[in-house]
């Protein structure tokens, strides 16, 4: 410690003199690279298309990938599966929304979001107590949970990430993936109905696939001679 | 209730051999026509490696569609050091039209739990997992119990015949995607993770089931292990076709009729499909879809080809789920391929870009001949796209789910090509 006044600006101005005579460096980057440290990854940026919407298909790759589970992402899935996590609530709304909006030019109502009023969490708690908290029972558990719940709320997901020790992402990537799990109690037809246009039950195709063999009613087909 | 279809009397009977039992599940009944002899062959004559050996030498290929040699995946697990080792029976049965699966294990599940007994212990496993359709209460039901009496007999359990060796047992349910039936997928649902495939080699015969070497085969390849230990490897080689021996359960799908046999490997297309009676009235045969929903398209005056692996594969069609689809002259082919095209698109799982945007645009080539705004370029553009999604797929579901397109446009090239139909749009103005 000094006592000496004005010393620390004279140090300051010291260190910028030095700096300001020093020789100038201009890496003709990308041709000349600096060396980085070993573990850089660069800064995590979503990138834009041509129209100025994200490209992110919101396909959780990164986010199951990421060790340390610092990426983390809401909007619509690949399987027209609304879904929104981790992450401060506030940036919710707008991350929902640009997703949607890119998708379809609208807004997707949300009922996974609102569970976040209070969910009874007795029964995942029982559940996940009888699978001895395995994540390798993953699918059980989550099976029992919507069978418990009628659907699979957030705050139920959050609680088996929590206690199993499995990643969110891991869980929520199970748990969208299987057509028998869904996110949105039977209430939230609309929604059902919006992920069931992007993954047909197998009913759906034998219907399809009878018709076309029964000489089809495909709508604008050549009349036959 | 699945129709059983009539098949030649020379043909052989190795899976649905047991299959017309009054009461399948009757253990003792089943034990009285041979059931569970291969086991006490593989245990008290053979020994582990000698069994790995026999069905290696029996030419034993993998019904599930890809057709690899059975021995060689015992021999690779078994030869893959680990402190467990798993075997799964695929019973999914993904094609949601083909039962064969499903009703082998209905009329014969001791075939299916002394298969996988037997797997088991060839390759040193102490824990065997027979993976079926949730959906299949009565599949589900009749495995367990023929699982508990088997334990109660002493074929499974602890100390198997005397072997020393425990092998236990067990149905696990699945349901929710198609791509269940792939097994590094199916695996994947029995570690509770998300259904996307690996990226193979490693196969899980090395690394599988939470990373310990797994056999995973289809329930009809396991089926036939018993029968190839009871009367050996050289009879089996007897039937069938020399490069691959034995029978294949197939789901024949006429307008007449819709049922299962067993047929030779070898057999000519044609009497496969005769199975399904005569095609009524004056229809006529325009095509005949093989493989499923990710089959090919067969020209009739393709039907002297061989009902086998690699004939079928240089022809565009490929073995599949068994299933084997008369597509008579009512039919148009554009949809169906549309059809089949749009189910593989929509079931492809999304982790690689070939399956996740290359089907989705093949399914949009289809669409837009469905819907007549076809583009002079869509006839290039479908070829070299199903050619980068063959050369760049990470798993067997986007490979195949060409096949309907690409083998329409070979054989059917007409019904694919651009029409002189007027463009709805321009239909539209012109009102
Ligand atoms: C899209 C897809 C679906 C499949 N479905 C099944 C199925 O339903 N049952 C089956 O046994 N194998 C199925 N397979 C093949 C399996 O991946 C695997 O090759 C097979 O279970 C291995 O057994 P095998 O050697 O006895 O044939 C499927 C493969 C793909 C790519
Ligand atoms: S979610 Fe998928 S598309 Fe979006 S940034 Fe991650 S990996 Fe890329
Ligand atoms: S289906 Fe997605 S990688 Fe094969």
């Amino acid at each position: 410690m000094s006592f000496v006044p004005g010393l620390g600006l004279v140090k300051g101005m010291a260190l910028t003199l030095r700096r300001f005579f020093e020789p100038k460096v201009t890496v003709r980057y990308p041709e000349v690279r600096l060396d980085v440290p070993p573990k850089f990854r660069g800064r995590l940026q979503l990138l834009y298309d041509e129209y100025g919407t994200l490209k992110c298909e919101t396909c959780f790759q990164c986010a199951q990938a990421c060790p340390i589970e610092c990426i983390d992402m809401g909007g619509l899935d690949t399987r027209g599966r609304y879904h929104v996590h981790w992450g401060a609530p506030e940036t919710y709304g707008e991350r929902r929304e640009e997703s949607a909006l890119r998708r379809s030019g609208r807004t997707v109502p949300d009922p996974a979001y609102r569970p976040f009023v209070a969910v009874d969490l007795g029964e995942v708690d029982r559940i996940l107590e009888e699978h001895d908290h395995d994540p390798a029972e993953l699918l059980a558990i989550l099976e029992e949970t919507q069978s418990a719940y009628g659907y699979l709320p957030v705050a139920a997901l959050k609680r088996i990430s929590h206690t199993t020790g499995a990643w969110y992402a891991m869980i929520y990537g199970t748990a969208s993936y299987y057509a028998h799990l869904r996110f949105e109690p039977a209430s939230a037809s609309e929604q059902a109905a919006a992920v069931a246009a992007h993954r047909p039950a197998e009913a759906t195709y034998l219907a399809a696939l009878g018709s076309a063999l029964d000489g089809g009613g495909r709508p604008g087909a050549p009349a036959r001679a | 209730m699945v129709t059983m279809l009539r098949t030649p009397a020379a043909w052989p009977s190795i899976l649905l051999a047991r299959a017309d039992a009054k009461d399948p599940l009757d253990l003792d009944a089943a034990v009285a026509a041979g059931a569970f002899d291969g086991l006490k062959r593989a245990i008290r004559d053979l020994g582990a490696t000698a069994t790995v050996a026999t069905v290696a030498a029996s030419g034993l290929r993998g019904r599930g569609g890809a057709g690899f040699p059975t021995g060689d995946k015992w021999r690779t697990a078994a030869a893959t050091d680990a402190d467990r080792r798993y075997v799964v029976a695929n019973g999914y049965g993904a094609d949601p039209a083909s039962h064969t699966d499903r009703t082998l294990m209905r009329r014969d599940p001791y075939s299916v739990v002394e298969g996988s007994a037997i797997a088991a212990y060839a390759i040193g496993a102490s824990e065997a997992f027979i993976a079926v359709r949730s959906e299949d209460a009565a599949v589900i039901a009749a495995l367990q119990t023929a699982i508990g009496s088997a334990t109660d007999a002493g074929f499974l359990g602890p100390d198997v015949l005397g072997s020393g060796r425990d092998i236990v047992m067990s149905v696990r349910p699945v349901q929710g995607a198609y791509m269940l039936g792939e097994e590094t997928v199916l695996l994947k649902a029995l570690e509770g993770k998300r259904g996307q495939p690996e990226q193979r080699p490693p196969h899980p015969a090395t690394v599988g089931l939470f990373d310990r070497p797994t056999v995973v085969n289809n329930v009809q390849t396991l089926a036939a292990v018993p029968w190839i230990l009871r009367e050996g490897a050289d009879a089996f080689r007897a039937t069938g076709s020399t490069h691959s021996p034995g029978t294949v359960l197939v789901q024949v799908r006429t307008p007449a009729k819709d049922g299962i046999a067993e047929v030779p490997l070898g057999t000519a297309l044609r009497d496969v499909l005769k199975l399904g009676g005569k095609l009524p009235g004056e229809r006529t045969l325009q095509a005949v879809l093989v493989g499923g929903p990710s089959g090919g398209l067969l020209p009739p005056d393709a039907l002297d080809l061989p009902y086998d692996y690699a004939d079928l594969r240089e022809a565009g069609a490929h073995l599949g789920s068994g299933s084997i689809v008369a597509v008579d002259d009512r039919t148009d082919l554009v949809e169906l391929v549309g059809v089949l095209t749009r189910f593989c698109s929509n079931e492809a799982c999304g982790k690689s870009i070939p399956c996740r945007i290359g089907t989705r645009r093949l399914a949009e080539i289809v669409g837009r001949r469905e819907g007549g705004l076809v583009r002079p370029v869509d006839a290039g553009l479908a070829t070299d796209l199903a050619h980068d999604i063959v050369a760049s797929a990470l798993c067997d579901h986007e490979r195949l789910a060409t096949l309907p397109l690409t083998s329409g446009m070979r054989y059917f090239g007409s019904a694919f090509a651009p029409t002189d139909r007027p463009h709805p749009i321009a239909t539209e103005a012109a009102r």
